[in-house]
């Protein structure tokens, strides 16, 4: 028998179950990526949704870079301090140390040694800003850590081994400039793999969530590389 | 005071070997540098790599530099 009355709940229910079925996560064309949000050319950027060129050491020819994320600019800002006042320290030696009595020489090259130092400072710093990264594939997710400039570390987990993800913002200053942990748990020989600082954290949990559905789907399909 | 006087240019003649001492192996450190950006470059390339290598190339030319000077200088 057809049904004379359909309410309005149900219609709006069986709405959102076919939103549901839709795929989440359709990899974009080439054309359509710069257009997504999240998506820069900036080369510096902390969050760059399927970053134009990336590449990493042991990746796959056919995977594609999903994300690549960095700590936040703002976390910079106490070393950034720190380096300011290193860059004005030279003018207050005069004051502090008997600078008068030391030779010529020794006034010369006593600023000069202490400008080498902080530029060491700042590179250390930017670099190990700028190399520690985590990067989300269509395949896994990495993270590569340079703890100072002569240790590194690199980290990683199929998207099929993602058993949790755990977006964590803690604080005022997090809260203010959207920044957080994303605390991935895996089944892999590491379990945990904390992305630290990262820009818009409940974005980077919805990509993993969809990118880890995608590939459930795709194993369903047959479709695992 | 001629016994001051006489001590004075030997701690600043150990000091001045002190100064070269520490520039040599800020040499050191400065290549040390270089090499770390490279094996960094070739982890993770982003395509901003050339002014992250100009950036320790400099830093290791003004580290020979400042040597230099403090060896006429000093």
């Amino acid at each position: 028998m057809p049904d004379v009355f359909i309410s309005e709940e149900k219609t709006k229910s069986s709405k959102l179950k076919s939103s549901k079925t839709k795929p989440f996560f359709v990899e974009p064309k080439e054309s359509e990526r710069h257009r997504l949000p999240g998506h820069t050319h900036n080369p510096l950027a902390a969050f760059c949704y399927y970053p134009d060129f990336v590449r990493f050491v042991n990746a796959d020819p056919e995977e594609k870079v999903v994300l690549l994320l960095r700590r936040h600019p703002i976390t910079n800002l106490q070393w950034l301090v720190t380096a300011f006042l290193m860059l004005l320290a030279p003018s207050f030696f005069p004051i502090i140390l008997p600078y008068e009595l030391l030779p010529p020489g020794f006034q010369i090259i006593l600023p000069l040694v202490w400008y080498l130092i902080t530029f060491a400072f700042i590179l250390e710093k930017f670099l190990s800003w700028f190399f520690h990264v985590n990067i989300v594939t269509d395949e896994r997710i990495i993270e590569v850590d340079f703890f100072n400039l002569v240790s590194r570390e690199i980290t990683d987990a199929n998207i099929d081994q993602i058993q949790d993800v755990t977006p964590r913002v803690v604080g005022s200053i997090r809260t203010f400039f959207n920044f957080g942990d994303v605390v991935i748990q895996t089944a892999a020989s590491i379990p945990l793999i904390t992305f630290e600082a990262v820009p818009n954290p409940d974005k980077v949990a919805r990509i993993l969530r969809e990118s880890r559905i995608e590939e459930e789907q795709e194993k369903l399909e047959g479709r695992v590389r | 005071m001629e016994n001051f006087e006489g001590i004075a240019p030997s701690v600043f003649t150990i000091v001045k070997i002190a100064v070269w001492i520490f520039l040599l192996l800020y040499i050191l450190f400065a290549g040390v540098v270089i090499k770390q950006i490279r094996v960094m470059t070739e982890t993770l390339e982003v395509g901003f790599e050339k002014q992250i290598k100009v950036l320790g190339i400099v830093h290791f030319l003004l580290a020979v530099i400042v040597f230099l000077l403090s060896l006429v200088v000093l």
